[in-house]
């Protein structure tokens, strides 16, 4: 039992490092090619906003407002699972 | 009578009318399939796993899994597939073929890849890191269920239940504690099912009125982001390839559910030129890998494998799992609003364990009751989109450590 809890101590230590490891690659891989990007292939007129959406995307206001009429409209028991542009 | 007899031999009825658990577990299985079809809980999930249920303990339709010591052979060897579908029939043809080779849970996760957008994360990538504060469940239960009585693979499995991914913590149960299966996914389906309900129960706990009302679109504007993305295109497409390739160096363990997450969702980006391929890993290949998954998880819940203490122990702890995670996420939050001038609602951490989009629907709407201009959706799916990372992680480091 007791070494299981070693175990356990590791585990808690060794996985939580290894996530935050992760997760700070994924800022520091996103940080980084955001600006290869922006130096090297930026487009005009390409989410220029930055909180514009591209296509395919929708803005976060115009989805809440469609998960809150489909909520609505079927009292509750409606899930948005798609939207898709047309 | 004699003909009587003979009929009332051929039928099941006498197997079950000797084997009450048999009953017990069909009802079980009718409650799976009531709460996915009637009341909409996970239908993909939970009717073809309360199917495979009722399937798997009906007497004598040759339906339900085996455990592998009887398709085991002397010299560590294990019969093909013909002799087990011969021998045992064609449900464990195909839980041998497809879920024991850890085969479908990564082919979801191609599909979810396909069906996930990056781009919140990376408009927000410093709220990735609430993705790996709500992983603490998974390690943190593991000690209660040490002290329960499960063995450290056993407690490995049921903690991944606090990822609050279905394909991770079948993956990692496979590979960790096969025998445990069937309760793990039933758990972390009805978990990640009731997320509506454990979100607001965790954060009404943990937050103040206050803290409800932080306005992240009021806190970008008084504190803009240093740079804006002039090619979020390129970047996305970009993405998936560096991040596959570092990952599979720093924890090779998680690639088989990381890389398929991130090649799905590479060829979603690329566009036009492979939607084709995008079209089929979200449609046809998710829903067949869905149905095969789903039956075959349900036909290994026999009355014997679920009717057993250890089954308590998976639904109490795999709900203190999930608690666990959406409280480090929101403690993260709060910890880190002590020292930072950009304050961060606290519902962004809560959606730090994976469920998505669901956990970040639920905030969003909880964000939205304490203050009707306080759109989250974009901000908690950052956090939400880097836990389905962080949970493919963690799950690599059980399997990894423990396996």
């Amino acid at each position: 039992m007791t070494e299981s809890f070693d175990q356990a101590w590791v585990l808690l230590g060794v996985g939580m490092v290894t996530v935050f490891s992760v997760l700070l690659l994924v800022v520091i891989i996103g940080n980084t090619l955001i600006f290869f990007v922006n130096r090297f292939l930026s487009k005009e007129a390409t989410d220029s906003s930055g909180d514009k959406p591209s296509v395919g995307e929708l803005h976060s206001a115009k989805v809440a407002a469609i998960v809150a009429g489909v909520k609505k409209a079927t009292g509750g028991r409606g899930n948005v699972i798609e939207i898709r542009k047309k | 009578m004699e003909i009587l007899r003979q009929l009332y031999d051929m039928t099941a009825m006498g197997e079950i009318g000797e084997t009450p658990g048999v009953l017990l577990m069909i009802l079980i299985g009718a409650v799976l399939l009531y709460l996915g079809i009637v009341k909409k809980y996970e239908p993909l999930l939970l009717v073809p796993i309360g199917f495979g249920i009722v399937l798997a303990n009906l007497p004598g339709g040759s339906m339900d899994v085996v455990p592998s010591e009887m398709v085991e052979l002397p010299g560590h060897r294990y019969m093909n597939l013909f002799e087990i579908a011969s021998e045992y029939g064609i449900m464990n043809f195909v839980y041998y073929s497809l879920i024991k080779t850890g085969f479908l849970p990564p082919i979801i996760f191609m599909g979810v890849g396909a069906l996930t957008d990056f781009g919140p994360m990376l408009r927000n990538l410093r709220l990735a890191f609430f993705g790996a504060a709500a992983q603490i469940g998974i390690f943190g239960v593991f000690f209660g269920a040490i002290a329960l009585g499960f063995s450290p693979k056993e407690a490995g499995s049921l903690g991944i239940i606090g990822g609050a991914d279905g394909p991770t913590a079948i993956y990692t149960t496979i590979l960790l504690a096969p025998h445990l299966l069937g309760p793990i996914a039933i758990a972390a389906y009805s978990y990640m099912a009731l997320v509506p309900v454990i979100v607001p129960l965790v954060a009404n706990r943990l937050m103040t009125k206050n803290e409800f009302r932080i306005n992240m679109k009021k806190q970008d504007k008084l504190y803009p982001p240093k740079y804006k993305i002039k090619n979020i295109k390129t970047v996305k497409i970009i993405f998936p390839i560096v991040l596959g390739v570092a990952v599979a160096i720093l924890v090779p363990s998680s690639v088989p559910l990381l890389g398929m997450l991130l090649f799905g969702n590479l060829i979603k980006e690329i566009g036009t030129a492979t939607s084709r391929l995008s079209d089929a890993a979200t449609g046809p290949i998710m829903n067949t890998a869905t149905i095969f998954l789903g039956l075959a998880v349900g036909a290994t819940m026999t009355a014997k494998v679920f009717l057993d203490f250890k089954t308590l122990g998976i639904i109490v702890g795999g709900f203190l799992a999930f608690a666990i995670s959406i409280a480090g996420g929101i403690l993260a939050v709060k910890g880190y609003n002590l020292i930072a001038k950009k304050k961060i609602n606290p519902l962004v951490g809560a959606t730090g364990l994976s469920a998505v989009p669901m956990a970040s629907r639920v905030a969003n709407e909880l964000g939205l009751k304490h203050d009707s201009s306080n759109h989250l959706l974009q901000y908690c799916m950052a956090s939400n989109i880097s836990g389905v990372i962080g949970s493919a992680v963690a799950a690599g480091v059980l399997i990894s450590i423990l396996g």
